[in-house]
């Protein structure tokens, strides 16, 4: 009896939890201006607009990828020393470090955009690009952070002594064993904060000084003129783009294991 | 290479040894240097610039005055007028982030639960599912519940469509719904009302509880709650005798974090609460790039609502420290 | 000449001591076993030898050399751990030519050494496995060939055995100790079972509380236990509390001989040890040390039964062939008598320490 309880509650959770999603990629579909559902004039032209023609999307989608992915490379180059001197010598220093790396994140980002802007003001960079990609690398430093922690906690250490009493140096054995050992783990931390990037918008506000757009960015200006379809299409690139993401993080990795659950359970 | 080879130079490298440690300290001092700089220095400019005077125009310049932390307790024209404008604004913060993770906790919790018990592969198909909600913008979850609730083709359409509406203003239901705010003369509105801005945020949420909630509960023996069933324990007392104390913890923790996220939400809450009802950080967007612009105040504004979240923050770093307690 | 050599060796954590000085010679070519329970600190030591740990004082020599201070990647000594630690993210073959890689050996050649290896090891055509799909008994052969592949001048192995079943446990203390021979390297073995010491072991170091209880080949540790530790701890035994008087030690108010008078002061607490192998039943009444018992228990196991009896001495055990035991039955009466040569003394727990040494036998 529970379990067809359990069975409905489940079904009517991720009914709901789908809903927004179906309706906006829906609405992606109108053929006028406003956001119906459902969709009146059903047509594909919003996404040729947004891809293709409209240059306020296209270049806001060419932003936005550079941040994503150049914010999300130097956040993995930034997290895996501080994660590789916290496990290694688990110092209180070490720990401090990752504690500050990972403030960003934990603190409301509205303050961290604010102090932000003030902090590139000052160095000049207000409204270049390359501060935007540093801001989001440094927001989302907690995440690959993470994900390479438990990375690096599921590495057994007989198997570095063992590399030691072959001929390895520390630099051998973090080459040929760590890395290769921890790749899933980079590679979802990487994923993890490219996805976070892309639809963060708050900060990226503060940072760019309306200097340049995201795609976020740009559908947040916009919201006091209302939401377009077009918008529309927008999210529903960035939830396919998510769902690719995850999935191949679920389907290469341990997706479980990653978010806490138990190794030996099945 | 015998071992006996390698003595030999060993008597003579201690100064080789120096480089490579050398090289060690620089690169650390660079990683701290990096780390203090981009993470700390932000947050410290906000509370250096709090204390700032604002100028004519736009401007401000360096000072150090009190003036903006009174201004937001008492009010600008303080002692002549004493307003609570701020303070309201920290107020709705709060309360609108602790009813939407109340919420959201309670209904997670149980989907988490179940959720927990399905096979490895159901799990993960699960937690892609929140992964995708989690990530995706709050712009566009708002652009949803937009159209769900909107007055016109929304929600309350469809009420009146279905003849809902007729049926709740035969039965008395309606003139409730106009107290709460949920209804014009002519039929059910959700914009602007703070039911619908707590149920986005809930929503906005709910994927952050499942996730926080995941590791503990994926790891609650179900022996434990087997062995309770053979004392005789119907379902409801195995949730509350065994389930609830061994998770009690983390979900203290999952509930100071969703509040200390939400105080930061902005989008929901211009599109959904009232004007009256907005939050302090919709007054620091306005304050500080929008159209009041008083930098140093809006960095006061964000100081104290720094220290709002970083007290529940400790708090819930508190409580986890605990529950991994004297092991 | 010895290859490696202890002096002192101590290692300390915080205010415990694992191992307390400590001084060994390892012979060249020679099989050395060190043997104890948990926590006496031989897996330290051998942490130790490998560079995996420094040690807190004394020195490390190999050929007259003090290598106390080098690393483990530069001492190179071929090691095979209680968990294998082999490579998941390799196959077999990458697993064994690991050394050989990263030292800069072609790959070509390495793979050709690395095959072998496996050869010798009897893994022919599985270098392409990946570990995952290897059993134990494949996954240790593995983690030797590894161990083996840079031609390391000591071999090291840590509790090799626990991870492997019973039966192929045997098999395999027989077949490393073949190999071992064949190739005759310096070889150190961790283990805390004393069959597979002295299956394999050319000596044995029996190891408690971080210290050498003694050190001698398997036969001398198994008949001239050095204290009645070494005597519980190797095969077993059954110990009796008695005091000296006059030459001869007084158990329960029965006096028992020994082939010399004991050297210990009148009324020393002393402890007799003898193995249940060196009691014999159906002795005459008048033999040396001879003394009743009734049958309590018989554990009949084929070959040999176990008598458990109750004596004027206390509870003894006693070890017969099963022609000897036939038709011994619980609640008999026997007449059994305790050789004075199959008996071993030792100070008693508080014995008064009399400046005359242990009675050597």
């Amino acid at each position: 009896m529970l379990c067809v309880f359990g069975h409905i509650f489940m079904s009517l959770a991720a009914i709901v939890v789908a809903l927004p999603i179906v309706i906006v990629c829906s609405a992606a579909l109108n053929g006028g201006r406003t956001m119906y559902f459902p969709p009146e004039d059903p047509t594909f032209s919003r996404f040729g607009e947004f891809f293709f023609s409209e240059p306020v999307w296209t270049e806001a989608l060419w932003n936005s990828v550079i941040v994503a992915v150049g914010s999300a490379t130097l956040s993995v180059l930034l997290a895996w020393p501080i994660a590789y001197g916290l496990w290694k010598t688990g110092s209180r220093g070490a720990k401090l470090l990752a504690g500050l790396g990972s403030v960003p994140f934990a603190l409301p980002p509205i303050v961290f955009g604010v102090g932000l802007g003030f902090f590139w003001a000052f160095l000049g960079g207000l409204g270049s690009i390359w501060a935007g990609i540093i801001s989001h690398a440094v927001l989302f430093l907690a995440l690959p952070l993470v994900t390479i922690s438990i990375g690096l906690q599921a590495i057994d250490r007989a198997h570095l002594d063992a590399a030691a009493t072959m001929g390895a140096t520390e630099s051998v054995t973090f080459r040929t064993i760590i890395l290769p050992q921890t790749l899933p783990y980079t590679i979802s931390g990487f994923f993890f904060a490219l996805v976070l990037s892309f639809n963060e918008f708050i900060v990226m506000f503060f940072v760019s000084a309306s200097a340049f757009a995201t795609v976020t960015l740009q559908i947040f200006n916009s919201l006091r003129n209302g939401y377009t379809p077009t918008m529309a299409v927008a999210a529903v690139a960035f939830i396919t783009v998510s769902i690719v993401v995850f999935s191949a993080v679920a389907r290469w990795g341990d997706l479980p294991r990653l978010m806490g659950a138990d190794q030996s359970r099945t | 290479m015998t071992v006996a080879g390698h003595i030999a130079p060993l008597a003579e490298t201690p100064p080789a040894l120096r480089p490579v440690f050398r090289w060690g300290t620089v690169a650390s001092l660079l990683l701290w240097a990096i780390v203090l700089v981009l993470c700390l220095v932000p947050f410290v400019l906000v509370l250096v610039i709090s204390f700032g005077h604002k100028v004519e125009g736009a401007g401000w310049e360096w000072a150090f005055t009190t003036e903006n932390y009174l201004r937001f307790f008492v009010g600008a024209s303080w002692p002549t007028e004493t307003t609570f404008l701020y303070v309201t604004q920290l107020y709705w913060s709060m309360r609108y982030a602790v009813v939407a993770s109340i919420l959201a906790v309670v209904t997670a919790l149980p989907f988490t639960y179940l959720m927990t018990r399905q096979s490895r592969r159901a799990q993960a198909m699960w937690l892609v599912l929140m992964l995708t909600t989690l990530s995706l913008s709050e712009v566009f979850i708002v652009m949803g519940w937009d159209i769900i609730l909107s007055n016109n083709s929304g929600l309350p359409m469809l009420f009146a469509a279905s003849g809902l509406t007729d049926w709740l203003k035969e039965s008395g239901w309606f003139d409730v719904l106009r107290e709460w705010g949920l209804a014009n003369p002519r039929n059910v509105k959700f914009k602007t009302s703070e039911v619908a801005t707590v149920l986005t945020m809930s929503y906005l949420v709910w994927p952050y509880a499942v996730i926080l909630l995941y590791p503990a509960l994926s790891r609650l023996d179900p022996s434990l709650a087997e062995a309770a069933r053979t004392m005789g324990a119907r379902p409801w007392t195995v949730a509350r005798t065994v389930i609830l104390p061994a998770v009690r913890l983390p979900l203290m923790g999952t509930l100071l974090f969703l509040f200390v996220f939400l105080l930061g939400v902005y989008v929901a809450i211009t599109v959904f609460a009232d004007p009256s009802q907005h939050t302090t950080a919709v007054s620091i967007y306005e304050n500080v790039r929008g159209s009041t612009l008083n930098a140093p105040f809006g960095a006061a504004q964000s100081v104290i609502l720094l220290v709002t979240a970083a007290v529940f923050l400790l708090l819930g770093q508190r409580l986890s420290r605990k529950s991994q307690g004297p092991a | 000449m010895s290859a490696l050599s202890l002096q002192g060796i101590c290692k300390d954590y915080g205010e415990a001591r694992a191992v307390d000085d400590i001084t060994l010679d390892f012979p060249e070519g020679q099989l050395t076993a060190l043997l104890g329970p948990s926590g006496c600190g031989k897996t330290t030591l051998l942490r130790m030898i490998a560079g995996l740990e420094v040690p807190t004082a004394g020195t490390v020599t190999m050929g007259g050399r003090d290598i106390t201070r080098l690393p483990a990647h530069k001492r190179k000594f071929g090691m095979v751990f209680q968990s294998f630690a082999l490579f998941p993210h390799l196959t077999v073959r990458d697993n064994v030519a690991y050394a050989l890689t990263i030292a800069g050996t072609p790959r070509a050649e390495a793979a050709e050494r690395a095959d072998k290896l496996l050869d010798l090891v009897q893994l022919t055509g599985l270098g392409d496995r990946r570990i995952g799909q290897l059993s134990g008994g494949q996954k240790q052969r593995v983690a030797i060939a590894r161990a083996l592949a840079q031609e390391p001048e000591v071999f090291l192995l840590d509790e090799p055995m626990s991870a492997l079943d019973a039966k192929l446990r045997e098999e395999m203390q027989v077949e490393l100790r073949l190999l071992q021979q064949r190739l005759g390297i310096t070889t150190i073995v961790v283990t805390h079972d004393q069959r597979e010491a002295m299956t394999m072991a050319d000596r044995i170091i029996v190891m408690s509380k971080g210290r050498v209880e003694q050190a001698g080949p398997p036969q001398e540790i198994y008949h001239w236990p050095a204290s009645g530790f070494v005597a519980g701890f190797i095969g077993r035994a059954n110990f009796m509390d008695g005091v000296a008087q006059d030459g001869k030690i007084v158990v329960c108010d029965v006096a028992l001989s020994l082939p010399k008078p004991a050297r210990f002061l009148n009324g020393s607490a002393v402890q007799l040890v003898c193995r249940p192998e060196g009691i014999r039943l159906g002795a005459a009444k008048t033999a040396v040390n001879g003394i009743e018992g009734r049958v309590t228990f018989v554990r009949d196991l084929g070959p040999v039964s176990d008598i458990y009896l109750d004596t004027g001495l206390g509870k003894l055990v006693a070890e017969q062939s099963a022609d000897q035991s036939r038709g011994l039955a619980v609640g008999d009466t026997v007449q059994l008598s305790l050789p004075p040569d199959a008996l071993r003394i030792y100070p008693g727990p508080s014995a008064a320490q009399a400046p005359t040494a242990l009675a050597a036998e």
